[in-house]
């Protein structure tokens, strides 16, 4: 339990014939934290996700999620990982328009036999798991369930990606800007409901975004440039 | 499986464009099934129209002409055979039955034949079926007809039916028999073959219609002979059409014909029906091969359709792509997703184009009868039009791989990453 579900060490990342975009000593996101990563654009932000999802390998370095060092594995063995241990909320249109609310939340458990196992010892079914989160989340109406997604108000629908990044209790949660399309009074408590989901989870959340206003209610908060030493060139987001 | 219902759900949210990719792939196949249907089950009916025939006899013209004329009523026949050459060919020593034909006359668009009553003894089709009577029995009196199958059930005629025959071959004619109108004797069972079509009278009767034509043209005034005072004429035929021949052993067939190729007193001709339906096939495999090609290219530009449809969502698809991704799915899942659905378009294509065939064949089925005197069976699809689905198919999942690489590849370098 004690391993961090983060770990980088002397990260470096550049694009073949490229300077370095991404060059991180050290970072470590311990099991259960609330991290918030402060990153403006062209910071390398994309790049870092990128990287903890297991979809870029670091040129030098070391990327450990859960002790696991990613550049070990090959390339479906990461896709297996981070669908196991990871799950993931963007910034807006994160639900696929032609699938259900249940479904776009069962989503991870399709892809990831582990978190269908947990979601049904937890909740005793992938549904009953999905309907669990809804109901956590405010989102127990049932005439909400039976809505399009695309129906659905956008702060409703970064709910339902935030119970689908949940659902199966992985180990981490990635939030990137999820709030950014939201009013200010919708942040807090869309971010009040996702602590309080991550930590019935166990899950850590490390929450990316360039608004500074809400790092005080995060256990730490990180700024993504100070961390990089490397000094991208802006646009390359 | 859960790709292929992702795939399903995706495309549905497509629908209008996967709609139309579709159709146009139901058309082409539509299409292509229809083409192969109707040069097989012509093949197959053309065959099966005449058997036990060893012989056609007429004047001397083309083989193919011949056939098509005495057997399939189309065309004209461009010359006439002397009776008493017809005679002398019944009474080779070889030749078991000898069937007179002539044509010229018809009714409502209906072919009139004047034959024998032997006819419906020895004349043969399918796979050696003899002529059957549904109702009544052959013609006996000089003014008796008996009617294919389809001229009672179109024309609603019954046993006793009276029907006026009208000179010339064209569904409209301005000559008309009037004074000699035609009974009802007997109702064939239906064949499939042109005899369903054709109003079989004796050849007597034939020449008690034109007993009192000159130079082609109806009598007039006194000139005129009455149906009944015909009866008492002499009303033997100088000419007819062509002969259908039986004989005595197959082996005869030869020297038969060699025989009639030589007739001495008129120039006539005996072909062997295998024979000529030979020679009609060549004559139209090559026509018959232009129309597969061109059909096989239909099909191909109904998949290269589909190919452009699913290229050109890709783009406007990335987002969906780097969800699944983030969600679990692995680059080989997108691959197979878009596989899916490929092959999910292309074999509801196949369906559809299936339905379709069947649904324009059923319609278009008496069209084909009346018009081309072909029979097309609505049978369920064969061991050939299996495997060009097949084809079909495969050639659609080979497209298919074409996007599925693309995204395959987008969806590696994309990653997680949501563009608009």
């Amino acid at each position: 339990m004690s391993l961090p579900v983060i770990q980088l060490e002397n990260l470096v990342f550049a694009w073949p014939g490229q300077s370095p975009l991404l060059d991180i000593e050290h970072f470590t996101l311990a099991a259960g934290e609330r991290v918030f990563l402060k990153g403006p654009s062209g910071s390398g932000k994309t790049t870092l996700l990128g990287l903890l999802g297991g979809v870029q390998l670091p040129a030098s370095g070391r990327i450990q999620l859960l002790g696991q060092d990613l550049a070990r594995l090959s390339g479906s063995r990461r896709d297996r990982f981070r669908a196991d241990h990871s799950g993931y909320i963007f910034q807006m249109f994160n639900l696929l328009p032609y699938l259900s609310v249940l479904e776009n939340i069962s989503l991870p458990c399709r892809f990831s036999a582990m978190r269908r196992r947990r979601a049904i010892q937890r909740h005793g079914g992938v549904e009953a798991a999905a309907r669990h989160l809804l109901t956590h989340l405010g989102l127990d109406r049932p005439e909400l369930l039976r809505r399009a997604v695309t129906e659905l108000s956008i702060g409703q629908q970064q709910r339902v990606a935030a119970a689908r990044a949940l659902i199966g209790s992985p180990e981490l949660v990635i939030a990137d800007e999820p709030t950014s399309a939201l009013d200010a009074d919708a942040r807090e408590a869309f971010l009040n409901l996702l602590f309080v989901e991550c930590q019935a989870a166990g899950s850590s959340l490390l929450f990316v975004s360039h608004d500074g206003a809400l790092e005080r209610l995060f256990d730490r908060s990180l700024s993504l440039s100070e961390l990089n030493r490397a000094t991208p060139d802006g646009g390359l987001d | 499986m859960y790709l292929l219902r992702l795939a399903l759900r995706s495309l549905l949210n497509r629908r209008f464009s996967a709609l139309l990719t579709v159709l146009a792939i139901a058309l082409s196949v539509t299409l292509l099934l229809g083409v192969e249907k109707i040069r097989t089950e012509a093949r197959a009916s053309f065959a099966g129209t005449i058997s036990g025939t060893d012989l056609i006899v007429g004047p001397r013209t083309g083989s193919v002409q011949l056939l098509l004329y005495s057997v399939f009523r189309i065309g004209h026949p461009s010359a006439n055979m002397r009776w008493d050459s017809f005679q002398r060919i019944a009474d080779h020593p070889r030749v078991a039955w000898a069937l007179p034909i002539s044509l010229g006359d018809s009714h409502r668009g209906y072919k009139v034949m004047g034959t024998s009553a032997d006819y419906f003894l020895h004349y043969r089709h399918g796979r050696d079926r003899a002529l059957a009577f549904a109702e009544g029995k052959a013609f006996a009196d000089l003014y008796d007809a008996v009617l294919g199958a389809d001229v009672a059930r179109e024309q609603g005629y019954v046993l006793g039916s009276e029907l006026v025959l009208a000179h010339g071959t064209g569904s409209v004619s301005f000559v008309e028999h009037a004074d000699k109108p035609f009974r009802v004797s007997g109702i064939l069972e239906k064949t499939g073959t042109p005899v369903d079509r054709t109003i079989h009278v004796s050849l007597q009767g034939l020449e008690a219609l034109h007993v009192d034509w000159r130079q082609g043209m109806p009598a007039r005034g006194a000139a005129r002979i009455s149906a009944e005072r015909a009866r008492d004429m002499a009303l033997t035929p100088s000419s007819i059409t062509a002969a259908l021949l039986g004989l005595d052993s197959r082996v005869a067939t030869f020297a038969v014909q060699r025989d009639i190729n030589r007739f001495p007193d008129e120039p006539l001709m005996a072909v062997l029906p295998g024979v000529a339906l030979q020679e009609l096939w060549s004559l139209l495999g090559v026509a018959e091969k232009a129309l597969f090609i061109v059909s096989v290219f239909v099909v191909l530009t109904g998949l290269v359709g589909m190919l452009t449809a699913i290229l050109s969502s890709l783009n406007e698809r990335r987002r969906e792509m780097a969800i699944l991704r983030s969600v679990g799915a692995r680059p080989r899942h997108i691959f197979s997703l878009l596989l899916l659905e490929a092959f999910g378009l292309a074999l509801a294509g196949a369906l559809l184009g299936v339905g379709l065939m069947y649904l324009t064949l059923w319609l278009a089925q008496p069209l084909i009868l009346s018009h081309y005197g072909l029979f097309i069976p609505i049978t369920a699809p064969g061991p050939w039009e299996w495997s060009l689905l097949g084809g079909i198919l495969l050639a659609a999942v080979l497209m298919g791989s074409v996007p599925a690489w693309r995204a395959y590849r987008q969806s590696l370098i994309d990653g997680l990453s949501i563009r608009t």
